[in-house]
């Protein structure tokens, strides 16, 4: 089950089964947080609303257009079939993988200390 | 053939109490018990999700929708998919890294109030009660067309009902969310499997996708309907052209101008506020594997419905040419389109592969109803069981007593959904409905969709979400909905009555504002900075991390030596 082999520590601090995750010597502080809070925001609200339009867009082009309704793609099917029955999947998928990459990206690059891994950052300076 | 299905059934049942038990939760402890002590891998939690989220409204559903609607059926299996991803950009990630073990004990530690748990906890029980009613009823049907008989005196459809109901609720009082994990990851593969190997014989038949689509298009749509006890084919009414019939691959089979979006909107924020959904991403080990998880539910969800859309157009093309011959097709047919439009993969499976096949295909259907069973029984353990007896019955409840709080209230909700499931008889609202599983559970969404989504999102985004705002908001919206769909029947299902049967597009934005209004006039909990420090830092996150980076070192040196 633990395919992604993490393993973090939970604790129950009141003893009442509110198990809570231990951060260990891990630290985000408050300002960094509200920044990248708002930038990951900026990026799902952005891939919302284009989420948003395509999906509405597909019946509002049924109303709008004769030719996404009587038009002929692929062997006979309407664009409008195409898109319903597979194009549409394929557009929330790519969707969902730039999004999850961007965000990601974001989290890694605002929040937490890359240079804490580099070997010799502990030693005093010279 | 009863035989043949009842020893795979036997099979099937005994692998999942199997499972359970070896999978079972080690020791007592809630911890184990609701969130499989958080440890589910990214892979696994999408296949255990898919096993969840795609019940017989999936699997039967949507290709009946398909085969009574055309392409105005497929916006089903749009919106299941779709409401993936609003989950990932807004849900997952936050969800996960706050930690908790529900939706409604969420909400209660974000805005530091029982009075909001206790509320979402009763919305979370009418969401459940409506999302389990039509899976026991898909049990029932597909027993009914697998098997044929029942057992000690009652019908095949209620037979259906209990072996289902007592199968599964077994299993998730034995296995908990650890053994329920694995069986769903495990169920929805197979499911998968089995629409892969239907596609490939329907397809090695001679079946041309896209020459069915545009051979059905050149035809009205028909559907049986019945008179005087009499059944007959009668022309499904175009609904976006008054007086001129609908076509299969055209729009206007099923839905007016407002009646795609306002289904789409439903499904879309239904999703989001599905609670054996949402607790699922409890148990990822951090919020970063929550959201990559999302991502990969996103991809097989769109293999599965793509195949679904087309299972569903094979029947209908295929199906006429093949009651010639075919004397058991007769009796569930009007002139070649089935009289419950549910039929339609197990009928395929019974034309391409005879018993067997048609074996297969309803144990698919069967393993679709008790994956989400087993989940939806889950999450009102964890609603009943955590929310209400550990936080309010029996604060100082043991472990032990926690768990099994939680076991009793799988059994007492188990008893309550077949009992109402065993009271539909689902052949007499077929003509109300032309895919009365997908139907019911668009209730579901609608529910959850307008009670609690807008709240969720709110109280993850905004941190002026109060828990004023949040309770007047959840009230607002799950009233507005329920009032809508009771009184969509006096309307009728055209115009008015497409907003009343999906009311998210009205209800969601309502509860909305109500919840920004109340929670303007009304104060934050006063720790507002530690719990968005828990909501959206990743602290916790690289801390597993980097656990995990040492396991593994710490592994491969073990290895080396």
């Amino acid at each position: 089950m633990d395919s992604s082999g993490a393993r973090p520590v939970w604790f129950d601090p009141d003893e009442r089964g509110q198990w809570v995750p231990d951060a260990g010597d891990e630290y985000d502080a408050p300002a960094d947080v509200d920044a990248t809070f708002r930038t990951v925001r900026r990026v799902a609200v952005g891939h919302f609303l284009v989420f948003l339009g395509v999906v509405v867009a597909v019946p509002i082009l049924t109303l709008t257009v004769a030719w996404w309704s009587d038009g002929r793609l692929i062997g006979g099917m309407t664009p409008s079939f195409v898109m319903a029955a597979a194009g549409l999947y394929v557009f929330f998928f790519v969707l969902a993988v730039a999004a999850a990459t961007l965000s990601n990206a974001v989290e890694d690059r605002m929040l937490g200390d890359p240079e804490r891994d580099t070997p010799g950052q502990d030693e005093e300076p010279p | 053939m009863i035989t043949a299905s009842l020893l795979l059934l036997a099979g099937l049942l005994v692998a999942v109490l199997v499972t359970g038990l070896v999978l079972r939760p080690r020791g007592a402890s809630t911890f184990e018990f609701y969130l499989a002590g958080r440890r589910v891998g990214v892979v696994t939690n999408a296949c255990a999700i898919c096993g969840d989220y795609f019940s017989a409204a999936s699997f039967l559903g949507v290709a009946a929708a398909v085969y009574a609607s055309g392409l105005d059926g497929v916006w089903y299996a749009t919106g299941f998919a779709a409401g993936f991803v609003p989950v990932l950009l807004f849900i997952a990630a936050p969800l996960r890294r706050f930690g908790e073990f529900s939706i409604p004990d969420f909400l209660g530690r974000r805005l530091a109030s029982d009075r909001v748990r206790l509320v979402a906890v009763t919305v979370v029980q009418l969401v459940i009660l409506s999302y389990l009613v039509p899976q026991a009823v898909g049990s029932g049907l597909t027993w009914e067309l697998l098997v044929g008989e029942g057992i000690l005196g009652l019908t095949p459809y209620a037979t259906g009902v209990v072996v289902s109901t007592v199968a599964i609720t077994a299993l998730v009082v034995v296995g908990g969310m650890r053994g329920t994990t694995w069986t769903q990851a495990a169920q929805f593969l197979l499911l998968l499997a089995v629409f892969v190997w239907l596609a490939i014989v329907v397809t090695s038949s001679g079946f041309s996708y896209p020459g069915s689509v545009a051979e059905l298009t050149d035809q009205p749509l028909t559907k049986p309907v019945q008179e005087d006890g009499q059944w007959r084919l009668g022309s499904e009414p175009n609904r976006l052209d008054g007086g001129e019939p609908a076509y299969f691959g055209h729009p206007g089979g099923r839905y007016g101008p407002l009646g795609q979006i306002t289904l789409i909107i439903t499904l879309i924020m239904g999703t989001a506020g599905l609670p054996h959904i949402m607790n699922r991403y409890f148990t990822s080990p951090t919020g970063t594997a929550a959201r990559m998880t999302t991502v990969w539910v996103l991809g097989l969800a769109g293999l599965f419905y793509a195949l679904a859309v087309l299972l569903g157009t094979a029947a209908r093309a295929l199906i006429p040419d093949a009651v010639a011959g075919r004397p058991w097709l007769e009796g569930i047919t009007v002139d070649g389109v089935l009289r419950v439009p549910e039929h339609a993969p197990l009928v395929l499976g019974r034309i391409f592969g005879g018993e067997a096949g048609l074996a297969v295909v309803a144990i698919g259907a069967l393993v679709a109803v008790l994956s989400t069973i087993a989940g939806l029984l889950l999450a009102s353990a964890a609603s009943w069981g955590h929310d209400v007896y550990e936080r309010h019955i029996n604060p100082g409840a043991t472990q032990r007593q926690a768990v099994w709080a939680g076991r009793a209230a799988v059994m007492v909700v188990a008893v309550l959904s077949a009992g109402l499931a065993l009271g539909l008889r689902p052949h007499s609202l077929t003509a109300l409905f032309p895919s009365i599983v997908a139907t019911m559970v668009t209730w579901a969404f609608a529910l959850a969709g307008s009670a609690l989504a807008p709240v969720f999102i709110l109280a993850i985004w905004w941190r002026g979400t109060t828990a004023r705002g949040a309770v007047a908001g959840m009230g607002v919206g799950a009233l507005t909905a329920v009032g809508m769909l009771v009184a969509a029947p006096f309307v009728g299902s055209w115009g008015l009555g497409e907003v009343l049967l999906t009311p998210t597009i009205v209800a969601a934005p309502l509860a909305a504002a109500v919840t920004v209004l109340v929670s303007r006039r009304s104060d934050p909990p006063a720790d507002l900075e530690r719990l968005w420090l828990r909501l959206h830092g990743t602290a916790a996150d690289r801390h597993a991390a980097r656990l995990a980076r040492l396991t593994i070192g710490v592994g491969r040196a073990g290895k080396r030596r």
